[in-house]
């Protein structure tokens, strides 16, 4: 049991109102870490903090510090720790170009590959590991806009493994999926945990529950049980995570 | 008194409404149906082609179209990547400060300035104090600063079209700030920044106070060698023939007047082309 | 590098950014510069309170209150010909016209925008003036109110749309509410939205004038060109731009008639920079509806 990331007394603010309040959490290494919790609960501001992508609204601010394999996150540079800590997001966001370009977008800017027939590989075994591969190895020119949801969102996965990261981040990445594209993605979730580790934010307690090897839950801010998966689920050790997750609230 | 029915006050309301549109359209078009009746049989090859003789009473314009034409150039080449520029800064960089706010007051400012203070403001400056002397780059120069908050908040409203997700999308993978606006943000913002900048080359093609006294000559008997030179400008070239030179032929007036109209228009009617054209092959 | 290259290209738009706020400054303190240095062998005080503007003849006199009348004039004359039919072909493009057709209403108000206004002012000589001329029988239709009929027409464009928009940006709800209640649309125009639309309007309205005041060639071309007081909307006149455009090509560069012109520019760009900031005051407040 190795710890990837190290949370300590984290707390965050937007417009100085608290929405993330002391918090502290370990991700270990190669596994899956869900959290779950009602809305407003702070989830998203936590995952967001991981890679620093809640730095850029201007109305943030936080205390606290999160080591990734013991280094201090506030201290190293944004663009170098976000091609570590891959995100997917909520929505599935291709970006306006061909599915090639999609994955080739970032590795090239960030000087990764160069050579054509590296550039193809890449392409090819990104989508192959987001399972993609057979859908679009005809199509690689034709716009990603095009696709559907549950394609583009595939496409968003490769295109982070494309980067090779250590660590992604997932923020309620079916929420816009139908359920045989959600079945796909948290299959292909399963798979990434053997080379990567997962933080996964859902509003979906079953999904939690399918996937995940710890779960945490928040409420209104506060980190209130963290557990391993199956104890959280059949035996809460708090009044307030079994009423949630045995859908009393939330 | 009498009191109407609100159904029928209704109606009357509505054509009253009606009349004041109608109103506001039909001058435009009067004067366009005038130009174009009056100044038709005046435009041939020859008369877009060839310099003015008998002191500017018969010939052609040639010399003020190409005036015109390098002018605007110069003054595009100039304000285009300084107002991209600043819409950047304005659009991806500035924060909700005072200094931004100042700005902003600045370019709404900018943008309210007369034409004619633009002209004094180029004479004083690039005519006199940098010796520029009365030429295409001093009126360029003045005309640029004249576009400039036209640019940026054309240009701006582009920039805030394309998806925030997109940045987010590409600054999550580890790509920087530039390079996102580089490869994500400016070539989806390019049809809109395009489009803006046609519309201003229209607009400051029919420009004279500004260039009144900073580049616009009387009459220039050859075409400019440099971008020192003094020219003679087409709506210049208008006011002068309309006002200053008795027993002037009506038809070169008016023919003169078309060409000016005809060029603005076909610009801008090339602006809202690119604008359709562009919204319905957007790509998100 | 990458770091390098993005502090580099930061610093670069900034600069640009900042250029705005450095050409309002440069503007404003050249302006000021030639302003003073005329103010101090002539009182402001006696510049704009003088109607005499006898800038080259002796005894020199500098006095802009016939030049400022003159602006006035045509612009009152102007705002009265613009401002109803502009907010009332506002109300009709934003609210009754049928959908299809409001775009191509809109558009063809702006068209008069894209007429360059030497054009406008020669169109302006050639039927408005004797028009005027004849129908009221003057010695000369060159006049404040052939200038107000032209000026009018050109600040339509940016009565309309601005006003437009402001009454397109108030909620639906508002007049959901008032229908619900039983009024006619047109009661609920009339009371409602013209009412939460006024801001944006007053703020159309301001732009307009402030399009008027600084409007160069047409004015110099339709109005006559008389310094002095007008008694009537029917007189000649001559406004401050026109002064500025047709006086500078004969001046001595640097002399007291260059610096005189330059005084007029301050006095111009002092009146459109308090015009265009209460109109951005107003568009504001609209925002925050």
């Amino acid at each position: 049991m190795v710890n990837k990331i190290e949370v300590k007394n984290l707390s965050c603010f937007y417009n100085k109102k608290c929405v993330l309040d002391s918090l502290s959490i370990n991700v270990v290494k190669n596994e899956i870490l869900s959290v779950i919790g009602p809305a407003n609960s702070g989830k998203t501001t936590f995952l967001r903090t991981l890679n620093r992508m809640s730095d850029l609204d201007v109305s943030f601010s936080r205390m606290g510090e999160v080591f990734l394999d013991g280094e201090n996150i506030f201290n190293v540079n944004m663009e170098s720790l976000r091609r570590r800590v891959g995100m997917l997001f909520a929505m599935p966001i291709p970006l306006p170009m061909s599915v090639y370009d999609n994955i080739v977008y970032a590795p090239k800017r960030l000087g990764l590959i160069n050579k054509k027939s590296d550039i193809d590989a890449l392409v090819e075994q990104s989508l192959k590991d987001a399972s993609l591969w057979n859908d679009v190895k005809d199509r690689l020119h034709t716009s990603a806009m095009k696709m559907s949801g549950g394609q583009q969102q595939r496409l968003c996965i490769a295109r982070i493994l494309a980067i090779n990261p250590e660590v992604i981040l997932f923020d309620e990445p079916c929420s816009g999926l139908d359920p045989v594209s959600t079945a796909k993605v948290e299959e292909s979730m399963l798979e990434l945990k053997q080379k990567y580790t997962i933080v996964l934010v859902t509003n979906n307690v079953k999904q939690a529950s399918r996937v995940s090897d710890r779960t945490a839950f928040f409420l209104m801010g506060k980190l209130i049980e963290v557990d391993k998966t199956g104890e959280l689920f059949v035996s809460p050790k708090e009044k307030q995570t079994e009423g949630y997750i045995t859908g009393r609230f939330g | 008194m009498i009191r109407l029915s609100p159904k029928l006050s209704q109606k009357l309301s509505y054509i009253l409404l009606f009349m004041a549109t109608i109103l506001a359209i039909v001058p435009v078009l009067v004067i366009m149906f005038l130009i174009v009746k009056n100044g038709a049989s005046a435009i041939s090859w020859e008369f877009l082609t060839s310099m003015p003789k008998d002191g500017m009473r018969s010939g052609g314009i040639l010399p003020a179209i190409v005036g015109t034409f390098a002018i605007v150039m110069c003054a595009v080449v100039i304000t285009l990547p300084i107002g991209v520029c600043a819409a950047i800064y304005l659009n991806e960089y500035a924060k909700d400060n005072f200094l931004t706010r100042v700005i902003k007051l600045a370019i709404v400012n900018l943008a309210g300035i007369p034409s004619v203070v633009y002209g004094l403001f180029g004479l004083g400056i690039f005519v006199m104090f940098f010796k520029l002397g009365v030429s295409i780059i001093a009126g360029a120069l003045t005309l640029s600063i004249m576009e400039l908050p036209v640019i940026i908040t054309t240009s701006r409203n582009a920039l805030n079209s394309v998806p925030k997700s997109f940045r987010e999308a590409s600054l999550s993978l580890g790509v920087s700030r530039w390079q996102t606006i580089r490869h994500i943000v400016l070539p989806n913002a390019l049809p809109g920044i395009l489009t803006g900048t046609i519309l201003s080359i229209a607009r400051i093609s029919g420009e004279t106070a500004p260039i009144l006294f900073t580049a616009a000559a009387f009459y220039v008997p050859h075409l400019p060698k440099s971008i020192f030179d003094q020219v003679m400008a087409l709506p210049y070239h208008l006011y002068i023939i309309s006002t200053q030179i008795p027993n002037m032929p009506k038809n070169i007036i008016y023919g003169t007047a078309l060409v000016l109209m005809m060029m603005v228009l076909s610009i801008s009617f090339v602006a809202i082309f690119a604008r359709v054209y562009f919204r319905k092959h957007r790509k998100w | 590098m990458r770091e390098y290259l993005d502090y580099i290209i930061e610093t670069i738009v900034f600069i640009c950014g900042m250029l705005s706020i450095v050409f309002v400054v440069l503007i404003f303190s050249f302006l000021l510069k030639e302003g003073l240095s005329f103010f101090k062998d002539f009182s402001f005080v006696k510049f704009i309170t003088n109607q005499f503007w006898y800038p080259s003849s002796t005894p020199l006199s500098f006095g802009i209150l016939s030049l400022i009348c003159g602006s006035v004039l045509v612009t009152l004359g102007a705002c009265l010909i613009a401002v109803p039919i502009g907010v009332m072909s506002a109300l009709f493009i934003a609210e009754i016209a049928p959908k299809g057709v409001r775009d191509i209403l809109k558009s063809l108000v702006e068209l008069m925008t894209a007429i360059p206004s030497v054009v406008i002012g020669f169109v302006g000589m050639v039927t408005v003036v004797p028009l005027v001329k004849n129908i009221f029988n003057l010695p000369t239709g060159l006049s404040a109110f052939s200038g107000s009929i032209m000026l009018g027409f050109m600040a339509m464009p940016t009565i309309v749309t601005i006003s437009e928009d402001a009454i397109r940006s108030i909620p639906w709800q508002y007049k959901e509410g008032a229908l619900a209640l039983g009024a006619t649309k047109w009661q609920a125009l009339r009371r409602i939205i013209l009412k939460a639309a006024m801001p944006g309007i007053i703020a159309a309205i301001m732009l307009g004038i402030g399009r008027v005041i600084g409007e160069t060639m047409a004015v110099m071309m339709i109005t006559g060109n008389a310094a002095h007081v007008p008694h009537s909307i029917f007189d000649p006149i001559r406004t401050m731009t026109a002064t500025i455009a047709a006086e500078m090509g004969e001046t001595v560069r640097g002399g007291v008639h260059y610096k005189s012109l330059f005084a007029i520019g301050l006095v111009l760009f002092l009146i459109t920079f308090v015009v265009n900031f209460v109109a951005d005051l107003f568009l504001g407040k609209n925002k925050n509806l």
